[in-house]
């Protein structure tokens, strides 16, 4: 294999640390390091190509990631100013989530999940507005949010066979799957076989999630079964290359242990190529096995599902340009990113031109499918497109981001004249995301750097940080950094794009209200008891600035189910509901029904209120929750069931 | 002024009585009156539209805000006396259609009583509903205001609001026909003045013969 070492194993850690040495050193202030110094005059362009004026919108969405956080994260760019969060995998009490049946459902017995790289749904090639799919790298789920109303309406998982859900989500050009890799190879359907059988017993998987066009729904498609690499990150084809994803893997050399040392031996590690239109089309045929009611392919029987192609040492990204044509992969342990040319590859596996397999999976001839190895910097990660011409690759030992040109190179090319800038970042970036950077159509005005360290680039919060983000205008030759922002952890991967294919609604129109447990007016306010199965179910009615009924009778001991209707068709008059001591609390948006459930234990009398604050009189806007002790007469309701109706307390709510 | 829209409508009499009619008639599709309240929260403002079938606007928006001072909501039924106005206005459009099509100065006048007669009244109905709003307060209402009749026409201050009442198409389109009316019917008694006693057809005849 030509070229890979270009650079020494040894030395590169060297650079490693002496780069992590210099970042840490005590003594060196943070400005100093390795920051372009800014003249008056950038800093006056960068103010006002960064400001936005009270009153007026950004130009782009930016969602992140929210890492271990669980959610996402919503941005505007330029200002960089955080506008909301979507909660996803983790409870969220600020919009209710996970307090309500429905979204507790979705949580499951999960508490957390770990999200890397959301992908929005696209249509041939570029972002349609629909969808973001997150990844749960943790419990192995992915999520769909509708961006109707940046609610996550989905959440589909544990997917089978797959342990760390890393290698997702990647969506394929028209939105027919959000594809998934394990990260972890483990014994399949759940089984278990000491580490010491890793080689033989052990798998890793790649998963096609099936989404409905329709109603984006998600659902288990097909698996491919693969030797047991750690799958680390993939992306989906375009153009020439659709129908196909490529996956990196690191530990090839099928090590346990400390993978640090024992996953780094060999020169290069492999990009999975996978025809996944052919692995759809095996699946159709029943070419599979069932592996707990999963259909699996084995590529070693399934011939042009499945090839793999060689890359420099411990990959991270696999990344493929605009136009389809070209695919780039950075080795972290390579100063170098690799350059395939997807034509190269189509033609190895039609001439057969592999070298050996893996596992009965042919291995195509490296030297044959690439074109160049660019130099671009230490701990190449990541890499994103401007669809000008050029790529931008994150370093994250170097801590910068290298810019350079993409094919068609003339013969002779040095390919150190292919960098055409670089930039330092503060601190050590992870991904790197441009405007629309991997649809067909990138916008070419906007990079934003999602740094792993910020080490006090911010006022001392002492030693739990957030992570930095910074924002780089690309429109120019060079590089120029304009704005930087902090963010909670952590940040993977984002999706940038255009305000204006996002359209949300601004509230739930009553029109389109399809709970049957939906009231509109407070005399359809109710409160039913089952004395027979202790069970107390209400429907709610609340609007500024009052709930009725204003009190709820119930049994201890009873379940008491409540269904909340905001009646509100108005943006912005948001209402909480909230029962002192039962650890609940909803937050219902204009037009929505959401529900409650609890068991009132304990005798007493609960106030319930309203959380968010709606009005002028919001803190007036609470009832009371009786829990009469066993014996004790029930007032509201005949013979202590039936339906309790409550007093008319408020003439002129009455009135209504 | 007066002088050259006489001469203006005097040669097409017959199409301006025809026109007068069909903006009456346009006038039942369109709105009357509208309010508009305008202040920092609802920079767009919140609507109330009033046409003769029905309100529109931001109506629950607008009750859910007033029902803190204790106004009535604002629905349809309320305004029930607006439930007459398709059927007035349709009996107006026709008068002036048969006018139109009996050209004599004594049929110009029924359309254009009834005209005056419902303008009379609309208008002291909406005041009378204006003062309604704003004097039938409960008295049990969070907040309480001093009793207040908004204007008809105009700009007004309601607690954080800024009130802009209107005329809309409703009601300038029959304005309009009712001038139209008059000055046909001005021309008619101008000619009668001038020529001698009226001659029916048939003495126009003799007259020619």
């Amino acid at each position: 294999m030509k070229g890979l070492s270009g650079m020494s194993h040894a030395r590169v850690i060297a650079l490693a640390i002496a780069a992590g040495g210099l970042a840490a050193c005590g003594g060196v202030k943070p400005q100093l390091a390795g920051q372009r110094q800014m003249a008056t005059g950038d800093v006056q362009h960068a103010a006002l190509a960064t400001y936005v004026k009270p009153g007026d919108l950004d130009k782009y969405y930016l969602f992140y990631s929210g890492g271990h956080s669980g959610q996402v994260f919503v941005a505007g760019v330029p200002s960089m100013r955080h506008i909301a969060t979507i909660p996803v995998f983790a409870p969220y009490p600020g919009t209710g989530y996970g307090f309500d049946e429905e979204s507790r459902k979705m949580l499951g017995d999960f508490t957390w999940g770990d999200v890397h790289h959301p992908a929005l749904s696209k249509t041939d090639g570029d972002y349609d507005g629909r969808w973001l799919f997150v990844n749960d790298n943790a419990n192995n789920r992915l999520a769909r949010i509708d961006l109707r109303d940046m609610k996550t309406k989905q959440i589909l998982g544990p997917i089978p066979n797959t342990m760390g859900n890393h290698g997702s989500s990647m969506v394929t050009n028209n939105t027919e799957y959000a594809l998934v890799a394990t990260r972890f190879s483990v014994p399949l359907d759940g089984q278990y076989a000491p580490l010491e059988e890793y080689k033989t017993k052990y798998h890793g998987a790649v998963t096609g999630i099936r989404v409905d066009p329709k109603d984006g729904t998600m659902s288990v498609g097909w698996q491919i079964m693969t030797p047991p690499f750690d799958w680390d990150l993939g992306a989906t084809g375009k153009g020439p290359s659709d129908g196909w994803a490529f996956w990196t893997s690191y530990n090839s050399e099928e090590a346990v242990g400390k993978l640090e040392v024992n996953a780094s031996q060999k020169d290069r590690d492999y990009i999975a190529v996978v025809n996944w239109k052919a692995a759809e089309q095996a699946a159709k045929e029943g070419k599979t096995f069932d592996v707990g009611g999963t259909k699996m392919i084995d590529p070693a029987k399934v011939p042009g599902v499945m090839y793999l192609l060689p890359c420099g040492k411990s990959p991270h990204g696999v990344d493929v340009d605009p136009s389809g044509q070209w695919v780039i992969c950075s080795g972290k342990l390579q100063p170098t990113s690799t350059v395939f040319s997807f034509e190269k590859i189509q033609q190895a596996i039609a001439k057969r031109d592999f070298k050996g397999d893996e596992a009965g999976i042919p291995v195509i001839e490296y030297d044959d499918t690439e074109i160049m190895e660019v130099p671009v910097g230490l701990g190449p990660l990541h890499t994103q497109f401007d669809g000008k011409g050029y790529a931008y690759t994150s370093l994250y030992v170097e801590s910068a981001i290298a810019k350079w040109k993409l094919p068609p190179y003339a013969k002779g090319t040095d390919p150190k004249s292919l960098v055409v800038d670089k930039i330092p970042v503060q601190f050590n970036i992870g991904h790197l995301v441009t405007a629309e950077g991997d649809t067909r159509h990138p916008r070419g005005d906007w990079l934003v750097a999602m740094n792993k360290m910020s080490r006090g680039r911010h006022l001392n919060v002492g030693p739990s940080i957030p992570e930095s983000s910074q924002l780089i205008d690309i429109t120019g030759q060079k590089m120029n950094m304009v704005y930087e922002s902090f963010t909670e952890p952590e940040p993977h991967f984002a999706q940038l794009v255009r305000a204006e294919v996002i359209k949300p609604i601004e509230f739930y129109p009553k029109a389109e209200s399809k709970d049957p447990n939906a009231i509109w007016q407070p005399s359809e306010a109710r409160v039913v008891r089952d004395a027979a199965h202790h069970t107390v179910e209400g429907k709610i009615y609340a609007i500024r600035s009052y709930y009725e009924p204003q009190r709820i009778q119930v049994q201890a001991g009873d379940t008491v189910i409540l269904h909340i209707t905001n009646a509100e068709q108005q943006r912005d008059e948001i209402h909480g509901f909230a029962v002192t001591s039962f650890d609940r609390n909803v937050v219902i948006d204009p037009g929505e029904t959401k529900t409650v459930k609890f068991v009132a234990r304990t005798s007493g009398v609960y106030p319930y209120y309203c959380t968010n604050f709606c009005s002028a009189l919001h803190q007036e806007m609470q009832g009371y929750l009786e829990v009469v002790p066993p014996g004790r007469a029930m007032a509201l309701y005949h013979n202590g069931q039936g339906v309790a109706l409550s007093a008319p307390e408020s003439a002129v709510a009455d009135a209504r | 002024m007066l002088g050259t829209l006489l001469a203006l409508v005097e040669r097409r009499r017959t199409a301006v009585l025809v026109g007068a009619a069909v903006l009456v008639a346009a006038a039942i599709t369109l709105p009357l009156w509208g309010m508009t309240l305008v202040s920092t929260q609802y920079p767009d403002g919140l609507r109330m539209v009033v046409y003769p079938a029905h309100i529109r606007g931001d109506i629950s928006e607008i009750n859910t805000l007033n029902h803190y001072i204790g106004m009535t909501p604002i629905s349809d039924a309320f305004f029930s006396e607006l439930r007459l106005l398709p059927a007035a206005l349709g009996a107006i459009a026709l008068a002036a259609l048969v006018a139109a099509l009996i050209r004599r100065a004594w049929a110009t006048v029924p359309p254009l009583v009834l005209m005056a007669a419902l303008a009379a009244y609309g208008m002291n109905a909406m005041h009378h509903r204006l003062y309604q709003f704003g004097h039938d307060l409960n008295p049990h209402a969070a907040i309480h205001i001093a009793p207040f009749t908004p204007p008809m026409l105009g700009q007004n201050q309601i607690a954080q609001f800024a009130t802009y009442c209107y005329f809309s198409w409703g009601t300038i389109l029959p304005l309009v026909a009712g001038v139209l009316l008059a000055l046909v019917l001005a021309a008619d008694l101008r000619d009668a003045r001038r020529a001698p006693p009226a001659l029916g057809p048939a003495a126009r005849k003799l007259a020619a013969a």
